[in-house]
């Protein structure tokens, strides 16, 4: 018996490893290392001295790194509130629409998700050819229909590139949340929307009060992929405004600012781990933070509806 | 499929003016958003076909087809087939790992009542959301100590590594329901564990690895992160990352930069028209559960 | 079919004397994948003449190859030879001890240019690790076609610059090709027009530590930046780097304010288009028009090369006037090593303009350290030229940022 069990052992040691011991690899070393790298002073690729929390303090407090550090921060922000309304408020309306299976619902489903499967690096550079100044399509057509004076250089002004950028992500995305959200409808019990519809209530409190509460856990989802999503931005920025988030910081981002950081740019061709490390801390401990806090939060939400 | 059967209720509905507004004003919406997602892809297929003068003088005019020149371009004179072909080799790859450790894995929660079972599978899925770009720093000199730097590996392992949580959750999920009296019949008959496994369970788990398998394609296919700091040598690019190299050299040249984003979107777009239903479980069934 | 002949001929000559010999095989880095075939030509000659080296190239993307090199050197990896660039990013290679001190080992260096050494000499020790090779000009390069046609000659002063600008916009020529949404085309914007603004006197003070870029010198050079707008591409803060090369090379536009590297991918994208090149003037007639330069980077050794006869007789040959003259023939360079005659006119026009110079400040002094002067200069002037910042402003940002490590700002 014992025998047999040993053999058993083995059977799921075999069955486990491999998965346990790649991820264990590389994700779990690199994770915890990413941590330790943050305390040492690294001249580019060389780990120097151990300096506890110096990077954190430079990146955090030490001017012109600070601010460069807040105003990547702040168009996180600007972008996770932005795609939330855009590309979340649009997909519920899109994926309610989709759900009322009206003729050639199949065609619309399928369009709506096209986007979603190309690359940010297609999508990126074919946005950035329509945006041109000179020869994009945008500008183009606004001289067509004689509204030149409003075509302008959206990725070079500073109050239009960070816009530019998230609308471009949400024609990339908005599939996503569209059929999340109609998965969510398509669960809810016919027999809930019939009562409804038989108390006459008007369309917008059907949505208000049945139809959005019961797809809670769907909007659970797409509140928090969004957000990793928001705060792990890099291929868009980095295609459509350069690794230094032209104009002078506007489309900066964390994902941006790390980058360059670790590994440099052309004009400035330091590597500096330490520093880099520690940023990447942060935004990690950040995203982990908040995004457990709002699974908790919503989950409970989810429960008590 | 739940996904096609929407709403039977609905349709016997009692018919008013009321919902006849509200379903043409929501008609509008879609076709509206359609035409916004599909425009700019026909225009980028359209501009494929044309010289960079006629792009800028006529940027929507319907372009003559058979001017093919622009692919002509691309594929004498670029390494866009190389791009191609690495990138089918490193996503083939990582996807083949991905299910058959994935798949293992599962199979052993799943299957088998032992000690740790539940740490092991807690262990998977808080990998689920874990922002490995963000690791890229000890990444980078892990692959440089196991001399993969610059070697197409280094991809393979990482894609592998990060695929490996959502497929073991959502293979866990499903050999769970798979029925026990199979196994144990098996069993009785005096078959081995493997071959129990091999022959009676795997065949059963098909459909959850298709969408297992979809779900890593489109993110891995797309990968531009990874490649960005692994890979330097031209002829090892993925498609993504290659596509860098081809815009940043034929910046002058629009008809030829339309025909090139027009030919790396084309194997995943066709894939994804051929096996839309698949694809739309595959991505959002990780989410929905 | 006779270099079919003389190869093979080499092949039977190399192996029947490389079979005692052992032949060394070195390896060569660099971040010119594109200029492969230049590189192969001058390692066979080398061959040629050191039948027992062997030299194999690897060309690497420029915006990788820092950290590609820095990675597989701190890893105990790495090329046996290799191009390092110079100042701060040099700095980060020779700093951790990768690469070969080469005092004493190339006498030729002593007859380099004492500016070009320094590019390649690590501040701490003295000690120079890699051979300069060229040397690079910020200035403006026309369309002599263009300018011929309008009846416009080269500006003797800045408003002189302005008039023929003029008359180019009033013709529907782009005058300036350049955009400002690169960053670091606003960086080869500001001393390619500003250097002669800023003048010898605004350099000689700040090296004293008399001068910060407060200095009102410098700041009219970015004053008179932003007169150029007017005259540069529509839209152009959305205007990146590629596009503005198309601007020039499709004869668009007039001018093009960029580096002397600019001029052999100018010239093989418009092969009949004439280029021609100065220096930005300066506001009064008389006053001396600079240029604005730095070198480009240098020939190292791995510090751990099992080859290091070998790579020493390389970077030797490297530094001599033969390679010098090949170099600069075939890749369009201005070569560093004394006495390489220049063939092309332009090449040699660069090369006079040279004479008449300030360095490339950002680059020279302030990218050993963050945050790194480029960076500042690059966002700062971008800002000021979409209209967000003065002059003033930008100049004083600038200068508190290089004042967190760079002792002569701190007052």
């Amino acid at each position: 018996m014992t025998g047999w069990i040993d053999k058993r052992a083995l059977w799921i040691a075999f069955l486990v490893a491999p998965a346990f011991l790649i991820l264990l690899t590389f994700v779990v070393y690199p994770l915890v290392n990413a941590l330790a790298y943050a305390f040492f002073d690294w001249q580019s690729t060389v780990r120097g001295d151990f300096v506890f929390l110096d990077n954190f303090r430079d990146i955090l407090f030490k001017e012109p790194f600070a601010t460069w550090t807040r105003q990547a921060f702040t168009h996180n922000v600007i972008v996770f509130v932005s795609l939330m309304v855009i590309q979340n408020g649009l997909g519920f309306l899109l994926a309610y629409a989709l759900w009322r299976n009206l003729p050639g619902a199949r065609f619309h489903r399928i369009a709506v998700f096209l986007p979603v499967v190309l690359s940010t690096i297609i999508v990126g550079f074919l946005w950035k050819l329509f945006m041109h100044p000179l020869f994009g399509l945008v500008n183009q057509t606004l001289r067509a229909v004689g509204l030149g004076m409003l075509a302008m250089p959206w990725l070079g002004d500073s109050k239009t590139a960070l816009g530019a950028l998230i609308v471009t992500n949400a024609w990339h995305w908005i599939g996503f949340p569209t059929l999340i959200f109609l998965a969510g409808m398509q669960r809810i019990p016919g027999e809930i929307m019939d009562a409804a519809r038989m108390d006459r209530d008007n369309e917008w409190s059907i949505i208000t009060r049945i139809v959005w509460p019961l797809i809670a856990p769907s909007a659970t989802i797409v509140f928090i992929l969004t957000f990793i999503g928001s705060f792990n931005w890099f291929e868009l920025p980095y295609i459509m405004a350069g690794i230094d988030g032209s104009p002078f910081g506007n489309t900066d981002v964390l994902g941006l600012y790390f980058y360059r950081m670790a590994f440099g740019n052309q004009s400035a061709g330091t590597t500096d781990f330490g520093h880099g490390s520690a940023l990447a801390v942060l935004t990690f401990l950040f995203i982990a933070v908040v995004a457990t806090f709002w699974t908790i939060r919503l989950r409970r939400r989810e429960i008590e509806i | 499929m739940s996904t096609v059967t929407a709403g039977p209720a609905r349709r016997e509905r009692e018919w008013s003016w009321g919902t006849l507004t509200q379903d043409a004003l929501l008609q509008i919406v879609l076709i509206g958003n359609s035409f916004i997602m599909l425009f700019p892809i026909v225009i980028m297929i359209f501009n494929g076909f044309k010289s960079t003068q006629q792009i800028f003088k006529e940027p929507f005019g319907i372009p003559d087809f058979t001017q093919i020149g622009n692919y002509a371009t691309i594929a004498t004179t670029t390494g866009f087939p190389r791009y191609m072909l690495n990138s089918f080799i490193v996503t083939g790859s990582s996807i083949l790992l991905i299910l058959v450790f994935g798949t293992m894995a599962a199979y052993a929660i799943a299957r088998y009542r032992f000690r740790g079972s539940a740490i092991i599978l807690l262990f998977f899925i808080s990998g689920l959301t874990i922002p490995l770009k963000l690791a890229i720093i000890p990444l980078f000199l892990l692959m440089r100590d196991l001399h993969l730097l610059d070697n197409q590996l280094a991809l393979i392992c990482t894609y592998t590594a990060m695929g490996l949580p959502s497929t073991v959750f959502i293979m866990t999920g499903f050999i769970r329901t798979l029925p026990r009296d199979l196994e144990d019949a098996a069993r009785m008959d005096g078959a081995s564990e493997a071959r129990i496994m091999w022959s009676v369970m795997l065949p059963l788990a098909r459909p959850a690895m298709v969408i297992a398998g979809i779900q890593n394609l489109v993110p891995i296919w797309n990968d531009f992160f990874f490649p960005l700091v692994f890979i330097q040598t031209d002829h090892l690019k993925t498609l993504p990352q290659g596509l860098t190299s081809f815009m940043g050299e034929f910046t002058t040249n629009w008809g030829v930069l339309f025909a090139g984003l027009t030919l790396a979107a084309a194997p995943i777009t066709l894939v994804y028209i051929a096996l839309s239903r698949q694809f739309i479980n595959g991505m959002t069934s990780g989410a929905v559960k | 079919m006779s270099k079919l002949i003389r190869a093979m001929v080499f092949g039977l000559l190399g192996a029947s004397i490389a079979l005692p010999a052992l032949a060394e095989d070195l390896t060569f880095w660099n971040w010119r994948p594109e200029d492969t075939a230049a590189y192969q030509k001058f390692f066979a000659d080398f061959h040629a003449q050191n039948p027992d080296i062997n030299i194999k190239f690897q060309g690497y993307e420029p915006s990788s190859y820092a950290t590609v090199l820095s990675t597989a050197l701190s890893g105990g990896q790495g090329p046996d030879l290799m191009m390092v660039r110079a100042y701060g990013a040099f700095e980060a290679m020779a700093a951790p001890g990768y690469l070969m001190d080469l005092t004493g080992k190339v006498p030729a260096l002593e007859n380099f240019p004492k500016t070009a050494v320094a590019a390649e000499t690590l501040r701490s020790d003295g000690k120079v690790y890699a051979v300069p090779y060229a040397s690079q000009t910020i200035f403006v390069m026309y369309n002599k076609d263009v300018f011929d046609k309008f009846g416009l000659s080269e500006p003797k002063t800045w408003d002189e610059l302005l008039a023929d600008a003029k008359t180019l916009k009033d013709n529907g020529i782009i005058p300036f090709a350049n955009g400002t949404a690169t960053a670091w085309q606003n960086e080869t914007l500001t001393f390619g027009l500003g250097s002669s603004i800023m003048g010898k006197g605004f350099y000689d003070d700040f090296m004293a530590g008399k001068a910060t870029f407060e200095d009102p010198r410098f700041v009219e050079a970015l004053k008179s930046l932003t007169e150029v707008k007017d005259y540069l591409p529509d839209g152009f803060t959305g205007l990146d780097y590629p596009s503005s090369q198309q601007l020039f090379t499709s004869g668009m536009a007039g001018m093009f304010v960029g580096g002397s590297f600019e001029i052999a991918g100018f010239q093989k994208a418009a092969p009949d288009m004439h280029i021609g090149v100065f220096a930005a003037p300066a506001k009064a007639a008389g006053d001396p028009a600079l240029v604005s330069v730095f070198y480009d980077g240098g020939f190292a050794a791995n510090a751990k090369t099992e080859h290091s006869a070998a790579a020493v007789k390389f970077l030797n040959w490297v530094a001599s006037k033969e390679f010098g003259q090949e170099f600069a023939n075939d890749l369009g360079n201005v070569s560093v090593v004394p006495g390489v005659e220049f063939k092309s006119p332009l090449l040699g026009e660069v090369a006079s303009l040279n004479q008449q110079s300030i360095p490339y400040m950002m680059l020279v002094y302030f990218r050993y350290q963050e945050p790194s002067g480029s960076v500042l200069l690059q966002q700062q002037v971008q800002k000021m030229m979409a209209g967000e910042t003065t002059p003033e402003e930008a100049a004083a940002e600038i200068t508190k940022g290089i004042a967190t490590y760079y002792k002569p700002f701190q007052k």
